[in-house]
């Protein structure tokens, strides 16, 4: 990984494209400034792993991973091999107030 | 039940409304699935299923989001539901995205997927029974 040290108010430039700016730093917390062309995503990268995880997961699933998915569920928990936490529409014991 | 992502989920923002469905064959499995693509299906778990001892930490835009007071946080079960995201690929491994699970406010049915900054958690939690990756 390439590491560069910068102050606030520096920049760094990526590409010719996209400029980032060290906006303001303290000992827990960096300010980012980013200019980019509006076809450049910029994202956190937590936001990213989930969006590409999320499109993955997006599909339907052959009967045979559903076993293997449940499968793996009640192994880990016995106690849900019977009834796991159901839905609330299953669930008429639930309190459910109206809006306030 | 029908619930609704104001802001959509990562990767598919402008799906709004999902329907919750559990069918008991596939228990203790839940369904997400969009109203608009059904195509676009999510086969989640409650994340107890997943990990009993999981710390959930919804951020203050969450909450909003939510329509909870951020000073009056939310009771897991009797407020809200907290379901994860699985993936099972063709022979690969299973996982569940405790990054980011699913947050439903059982009152009004206003959902959120809730992408935390921590490292806590990993987008791809192998679970039990399979080996690590």
């Amino acid at each position: 990984m390439l590491v560069i040290r910068r102050r606030p108010g520096e920049c760094l430039v990526i590409a010719d494209q996209v400029e980032i700016e060290v906006l303001d730093a303290t000992s827990s917390q960096v300010k980012l400034g980013i200019r980019a062309p509006r076809a450049v995503s910029v994202l956190r990268k937590e936001i990213h792993l989930t969006r590409n995880q999320n499109r993955a997961a997006a599909h339907e699933l052959t009967p045979a991973a559903m076993g293997r998915l449940r499968e793996s569920l009640i192994a880990a928990r016995p106690s849900h091999a019977a009834s796991s936490e159901p839905v609330p529409d299953s669930c008429p014991g639930r309190p459910s107030p109206p809006e306030p | 039940m029908e619930i609704e992502f104001p802001q959509g989920l990562p990767g598919f923002e402008h799906e709004r409304r999902f329907t919750l469905s559990q069918p008991s064959e596939f228990a203790p499995l839940v369904r997400l699935q969009s109203i608009a693509s059904p195509a676009v299906s999510l086969w989640t778990a409650p994340v107890d299923a997943v990990d009993p001892d999981y710390a959930l930490d919804l951020s203050e835009d969450d909450l909003h989001v939510l329509g909870f007071d951020p000073a009056r946080p939310p009771r897991p079960g009797l407020d809200i539901q907290c379901l994860v995201i699985l993936c099972a690929t063709e022979n690969g491994p299973l996982t569940a995205n405790l990054l980011a699970p699913v947050v439903i406010n059982l009152r009004n049915r206003r959902a959120v997927q809730s992408v935390r900054s921590d490292r806590r958690y990993s987008h791809q939690h192998p679970l039990s029974g399979e080996a690590a990756c």
